[in-house]
Order: C-alpha cells, then structure tokens, then sequence
C-alpha cells in the first residue's frame, strides 16, 4: 500500500471546556475517494477546517501532501482544492469572471488557463452556464461549476463538504461519476455527505460521532461489522434462503452456484444491507458504548 | 376548528422578470396525506411551495388553499399555515422555547395550550435539553427540527416543507419523519426533498419540471410508469461489469454501486436468457444477473431524462 497522502495523528481542537475533535486518527490512500460521515455537530467541519489549514488544532499533527499543514497552513493550499457547503462562488460575477478570478488566485492565465478550463468546461457540461451568473444556476449546475473551480489548479487532494446536500438524483449521479473520473486521474478525494447510499461511490469510510472516530474501514468492511449481512432469495420448491456476511466469489462459487446447478434458471433476489441502516447501527452503537462507560 | 385540507390550482402562473418559474400548474389534492414535491433543481418546487403558502402574487384560473384565494387577501389562509423554508428563518438571538412562544403568541394559542403543545413538540424532537439555547447556536439538524416544532405548534391544517432535511444527519431525519408520519392522518404534509428514501414514504408525488406538473402518483405509480427494467450484476470487479454492459446495445445506463453493477437496460430488451449470455461473455466473470423492481431512483431519472431541463444537463 502506498503511503498516505493526508494523515492525521491525535487530532484534537477544544473551543473553551467543549472538544469538538478528540484523538482523532486517520490516513487517506492517494487516489481513493474518502467518506467522512458522522451527524450534524459531530466535528467533521471542525476536522475538514483544520485539514485545509483555516483553523489550529490544540494538538495532534497533519499531514497533507506531505506537507506539515500545522507549520505551513499557508503552504498547503496549492495542493488541495476545496468546496464548502454553500459554494464560494461569487455572486454578481458571471460563471466564467469566477473562472479568471480563481485561475488568477493560482497564476493560471493566457493559453494555458483557456485549454484547462476549455476541458474542464466541456467534461463538467458548463458551456451553457458560462454566462450566467451563479445565483441563477440551478443547484445541480452549480454544485459542478463548484467542482470545476476546486480542480482548476490541478489539485492533489479535493476537499468536499457536503457537496450533494439538494442537489437533485440525475445532477448527484453525474456529479459522482465526475469524482470517479478525477479520482482515477491520480486525485485523493475527501467528502461528507448525508446521502448515505453514497457511501457506496467511495473506497473507504470513517464515521466520527462526539469528536471520535468510531468506525473506519472499507464500505463492505462496514456493511460486514453493522449488517446482519446480505440475504439471498433462491425461488423454487420449497424456497431456500442464505445469509453472508459478504457476497464474494468464495460464497458464489461454495455455496450459491452448487445450489443453483440443482435448480436450474431459478430466481435469485439478494437483500442488500443499505448504508443509512449500517450509519444507524454505527451511531447507535456508539452511543451504547458511551452509555456503558462511568 | 378544522378545516378539510384541500388544494385547487388551474393555471397557476409565476414569473420573476423574464423568468418564468411557474408556468401553468394544474394541481388538485384532497384531503390529509404527505405530498412529495420533486423534479430537477431550478423545476419551480420553492416557488410553487412558496405560492401555496400564500408568499407570493401569482396569476391563475384558480387557485384555492384551505378554502381560500390566493389571488385575494391571504392573511386568514396564513394562520392556518405552517410554513418552513429553505433558509433557516427562525430569531437567531433567541432561545429554543423564546422562539417557540413568540410563534404562540403570533398565533393566540392559551398559555396551557402551549405548554401541551411545546411539551409533546420538544419531546418528539428531542429539543427539550436545549430550550435555553440560543436557535443559531443549534447544529443543522437540531435548527431543522425547530422550526418544524415551530410550524407544528399552532396544529396547521396545511404543513408545508420546502428541503427540510437538506444536509441533516439521518438520525434526525429520522425524527422529522416520525413526526410527519403523525400528522399524516391530520394535515396535508407538502414536502420537498431530494432523498430518494423519503420521496418513497410520500403517499403521492408531484413531478415538476420547467414549471409545469408533468407527472404525478403514488410512489408504486411513478415506478410502473418507467419502460426500463432493471438488474443488479454481481462479481468482483463491478466497475469492469458496468463497462462491458454499457457497450451493450440494450443497456440503458450501467453504473456501478458498492458491491455490484446497476444496470437499467430497455423493456423491450432481448430475455434474461440473451442476457446472462452476453454477460458470461464478459471479461470480468459476473457471478448473478439479478432482475430487481425498478427503484425510484430509475423513476426519477427516466422523467428527468424524459423532459429537456433548460441549461447544462444533457
């Protein structure tokens, strides 16, 4: 495995007797898609802000592109590429002003910002959006004007919070599918959401609850921790049912393809765990443990 | 008093400048049930939400609320009217319970009237540890539930609720829902969102797009409508899968979700038959071809496809 791209060591922000953030723990894989998820309060603005260098941390340590993002806030920012809840695109300035204005930000200009952006345009489906002013931008378009802007300078790590949140299905979907695209082209992407059955467009989640993280693994690692697992139909007389924990070639190949070369062509329904379930079971575990301690 | 819930629009016209946001609503519902509004961002939802709630001046054939006029005097229908919008809108300065009984007081409830009404109201949203609270320092979640409370407290015969529970955690969502389910036997619940799950929970749908209803059922009606059929492949590499399967000339759309390959392909596509012999001819070995009911996800996305949205989209 490669070696971490953000990596965070005891990360703990305290605001007065409250910890918004308390021992937190976490490395991102370059190129991976990284769901950060816990409820509203929960610390993941806190977190994201002391990430992109907006806010000291009382402790703990940051690293972010192998920069010390604590040391350097300063330093960081020609790597990363963010986008907040509400995204910052001025108002009054046309979608394409917003675009010279932040390529200007990063000293991109002339020739090189026309075939960056030309791309960028075309791939994120904004030529139409190009004049317009954003506050007359439906949310879906704007959300991905959003992102274009985040990515103009070629970022290393994309942070986004909670870009999706009433963005409508067909503008999440395309939005997702471009996230994929810059993930596959060697970008580290870290994003919130409260859509959880996104969870399952992202190679790893960590949940924080209270400051803490209180589970971090692989969507499918999630689903076999939180879940009583998958639950396979098979039609025929009598019916059968199956349960696993996880549906990998091992259960396809010993147990479900034995058992459908004796029923040939019979119907096979396959109960998948959602993630909004898996969340629920993540929190209310959580809070179990915490009742539990004195 | 209570008033059957009740709603009647014929040509319902709205515009901002040039714009155009509503562009001839025809809409009639009766009675107490949860309404979900949903279409595209930039369909019109908030204006029309808003139009309903007696907030703006429209032009229309008809336009009854409650009983009510819209294009006349619209401050008896606004009693009768919770309204929560977009923006959190509630005192900022003000406490949790502050705002509650300035509500009570705008309404004239009786002082026991609100104490029943606020005790029960906090209690379902979990506010209650949190009265002294200042509303702007609530998390998300928390400034959502409130202003539900808020617009629940003076029972509304009409609840309307544009993106409540946009960027709240699903717990809380949880909550919000436990309380509209309540009111679902009581009051028309007008709701907007853009959570797949919770436009399922609505007894019936309203699609809008460019201004103008172009489809509207119960959930179950809004999904029999849509002329593809979906499967769901398994295997170990889904994202290989829903490649191949998008070179397939039948395949409507093929993307790759968690464990496995969404795939949408035509209602009149080749049987499953020709189709688990295509996909065994993949390179990544697809393990299941699964026929799964059309979601609503396909619903929605069939009729987003189905309308041409005005800029950027497809």
């Amino acid at each position: 495995m490669s070696a971490p791209i953000i990596s965070v060591r005891n990360l703990t922000k305290r605001f007065g007797d409250f910890t918004a953030v308390d021992q937190l723990a976490i490395d991102v894989v370059p190129s991976s898609i990284f769901a950060f998820l816990g409820a509203n309060g929960s610390g993941k603005s806190t977190t994201i802000r002391m990430l992109i260098g907006l806010l000291r941390p009382t402790e703990g340590s940051i690293e972010v592109d192998g920069i010390d993002v604590i040391r350097h806030p300063r330093r960081v920012r020609d790597h990363i590429g963010y986008m907040g809840q509400k995204v910052s695109l001025y108002q009054g300035l046309s979608l394409r002003e917003n675009v010279e204005f932040y390529a200007g930000l990063h000293g991109l200009a002339g020739r090189e910002l026309e075939a960056r952006w030309g791309a960028l345009r075309e791939r994120f489906r904004l030529s139409d959006a190009e004049a317009e002013r954003p506050e007359n931008l439906p949310a879906g378009i704007r959300q991905r004007a959003g992102l274009a802007l985040a990515t103009l300078h070629r970022p290393r790590v994309l942070f986004l919070d909670e870009p999706t949140a009433g963005v409508d299905v067909h503008s999440r979907s395309l939005f997702w599918e471009l996230i994929r695209e810059e993930a596959d082209a060697g970008r580290t992407v870290f994003v919130t959401t409260h859509f959880l059955e996104e969870v399952d467009y992202c190679d790893w989640a960590s949940f924080i609850d209270e400051g803490k993280l209180i589970a971090n693994a692989a969507p499918e690692d999630l689903r076999r921790r939180y879940s009583e697992g998958y639950r396979v139909h098979i039609d025929g007389e009598p019916a059968q049912e199956l349960t696993t924990p996880a549906l990998d070639d091992a259960f396809f190949a010993d147990e479900l393809d034995p058992l459908l070369a004796l029923r040939p062509g019979a119907r096979v329904q396959i109960d998948t765990p959602s993630m909004t379930d898996v969340f629920r079971r993540v929190i209310a575990e959580s809070a179990g443990t915490r009742h539990a301690q004195p | 008093m209570s008033v059957e819930p009740s709603l009647r629009l014929r040509g319902l016209r709205k515009s901002f400048g040039k714009r155009r946001a509503l562009d001839g609503i025809d809409l009639t519902l009766e009675g107490p049930q949860i309404v979900g509004i949903v279409g595209p961002d930039g369909a019109g939802k908030t204006t029309l939400l808003r139009a309903i709630a007696g907030l703006l001046e429209i032009t229309a054939d008809e336009a009854t609320v409650l009983g009510f006029d819209l294009r006349g005097d619209v401050r008896a229908l606004k009693a009768q009217i919770g309204y929560v919008p977009q923006s959190f809108s509630l005192h900022r300065d003000l406490s949790v319970s502050e705002n509650l009984r300035f509500t009570a007081r705008l309404h004239r409830l009786s002082n026991a009237e609100f104490e029943r009404r606020a005790e029960l109201l906090l209690a379902r949203t979990g506010l209650s540890p949190f009265l002294d609270r200042p509303a702007g320092a609530l998390s998300g979640g928390m400034k959502q539930k409130l202003s539900i409370a808020n617009a629940l407290l003076p029972k509304p015969a009409l609840l309307v609720l544009d993106e409540p529970t946009a960027g709240v955690d699903v717990m809380a969502r949880d909550e919000i829902w436990r309380i509209l389910e309540e009111r679902r036997s009581e009051a028309l619940v007008l709701i907007s969102t853009s959570y797949l799950e919770e436009t399922e929970a609505c007894d019936r749908l309203i699609y809008l797009d460019e201004g103008c209803v172009v489809a509207q059922g119960t959930p179950a009606e809004l999904r029999a409508q849509v002329p593809v059929k979906l499967l769901r492949a398994w295997g170990n590499d889904p994202r290989a899968i829903a490649r191949a399967a998008g070179s397939l000339p039948y395949v409507v759309s093929a993307r790759v979700r968690g464990p496995f390959a969404r795939i949408e392909i035509a209602a009149d596509a080749p049987g499953e038959a020709r189709l688990r012999a295509d996909f065994a001819g993949f390179a990544p070995r697809v393990w299941l071809v699964e026929p799964t009911p059309v979601d609503m996800e396909s619903a929605l996305l069939f009729l987003s496809r189905k309308q041409s949205p005005r800029t950027g989209a497809p």
